[in-house]
């Protein structure tokens, strides 16, 4: 077991999981003009930035609500980490653009890389899930929300007009076709399984 | 795999099997590493699924909020006329004034809290995340998710369930522990945390530990302390009692 303590900039994380707006406007106030300034330096606007940083949220968020989320480092180096490795990305994958990296701003952080590494391996899992799930027929799609929104498969099955003894095979049908397509795209073998 | 699978799996997440299927069922998975690989992933797929759609209003409201005060931010003439935060010069007037004084005041209290005064059970109670161990499936994800979640109370009614069918588990007893001194059940926690201290599981010296924590947190710092001083160099622990014990003594 590990050692690490929680670091007490955990009250942004807990702030966002609040969905408390003080907190987020004091990210933006604290942490994003430093993001900004690095995507302004390196090939991109405003507008770009105000994306990256919006969806580096969201992730936060996500990980924060889903694995309960620690941090052990503080925000300002991990969500610069993050946003950085998102726009340099992004840039990436639009190689036709001339690319200019000023990497003077590099965190140094140890701690800070492993949590990133971390969240964008929790973020590109969800995304693939999420590619994947859209992926699926209609019938499976409303079988699998319904599921886990009422919790009750008698109350699914009457819902959708089905037997119970259906809608339970059914819904394990339809969540191992999910596994399948994601074991069988390009991008599972690279997310460490 | 074949469709009866994905229905075992199922039913096996959903604790629908009878001992001799679990049995089986766990048998196979230490023998069949595509089978275990193949129910490791539907797990992870289930608990996404769970996640994703079960939170799905709430992440859109926190995706409208942010969106609100990202627009307001980035609407901000600062930000799209300079090009470095260096040069930049922020036109404050009265009300940012005081918004910034009552964030500064909002994070004073933060700080005064977790840093002010004497050492409280809440400098130390960042526990490590629970994570899925064999056993009943079902419960044992809602524990681990309430737990992480700090929602204590269903993680104890939860984890008290599982442990009735799983009494010598020492890992649930520790997080079951844990829940208790949340709770401030400091009888309850007490009791557990002794039957781990004198037992021979992996989890004897958290267990040290977290008596000591339940101990500070009741107030009972002799105890606290004597509890601490047999924390061993080679516990997880060790560095973490060292801190509590400079500030106790």
């Amino acid at each position: 077991m590990s050692e690490k303590k929680v670091h007490e900039d955990q009250k942004y994380v807990e702030g966002l999981l609040n969905n408390n707006s003080f907190i987020i406007q004091a990210i933006y106030d604290k942490f994003v003009p430093k993001v900004v300034n690095y995507i302004k330096q390196n090939s991109g606007d405003a507008d770009q930035a105000q994306d990256i940083i919006q969806e580096t949220i969201v992730t936060i968020y996500n990980q924060a609500k889903e694995k309960g989320l620690e941090l052990t480092c503080p925000f300002d180096a991990y969500f610069f980490l993050l946003c950085k490795r998102k726009w340099l990305n992004a840039l990436k994958k639009n190689k036709n653009k001339e690319v200019t990296i000023n990497e003077e701003v590099l965190s140094k952080d140890d701690d800070a890389h492993e949590l990133a590494f971390e969240t964008e391996l929790f973020d590109e899992k969800q995304a693939l899930f999420n590619e994947m799930f859209q992926k699926l027929g209609k019938a499976c799609k409303d079988l699998i929300k319904a599921t886990f929104k009422i919790n009750s498969m008698e109350e699914v099955a009457a819902s959708l007009g089905v037997t119970y003894g259906y809608a339970r095979k059914k819904k394990s049908l339809c969540i191992g076709q999910l596994t399948k397509l994601v074991q069988e795209s390009p991008k599972f073998n690279q997310l460490n399984y | 795999m074949e469709d009866q699978d994905y229905i075992l799996f199922d039913n096996y997440i959903n604790n629908e099997l009878s001992e001799d299927e679990i049995s089986a069922f766990e048998e196979r998975m230490d023998k069949d590493l595509v089978f275990a690989n193949s129910f490791n992933l539907y797990l992870e797929t289930t608990i996404f699924l769970q996640n994703s759609i079960r939170n799905e209003d709430e992440t859109n409201d926190f995706k409208k909020n942010l969106e609100t005060i990202s627009k307001d931010y980035f609407s901000q003439d600062k930000v799209k006329s300079t090009t470095s935060v260096e040069t930049k010069t922020k036109p404050f007037t009265l009300v940012k004034y005081l918004v910034a004084a009552c964030i500064a005041l909002l994070f004073g209290v933060f700080a005064f809290n977790q840093f002010g005064g004497e050492p409280s059970y809440s400098d130390f109670n960042s526990h490590e995340p629970m994570t899925i161990v064999r056993g009943n499936v079902k419960d044992l994800i809602q524990a681990t998710k309430a737990f992480n979640n700090k929602e204590y109370e269903k993680a104890n009614i939860l984890l008290k369930n599982v442990l009735e069918n799983d009494p010598d588990n020492s890992e649930l007893q520790l997080y079951y522990a844990i829940t208790n001194i949340e709770l401030d059940n400091f009888k309850v926690a007490d009791k557990e945390l002794n039957k781990l201290i004198n037992g021979a599981s992996a989890y004897k010296d958290r267990a040290l530990w977290y008596s000591a924590l339940s101990r500070l947190k009741q107030k009972n710092i002799d105890a606290t302390i004597v509890l601490l001083k047999q924390i061993t160099e080679e516990a997880d622990d060790y560095k973490e009692a060292q801190k509590l014990l400079d500030k106790l003594e």
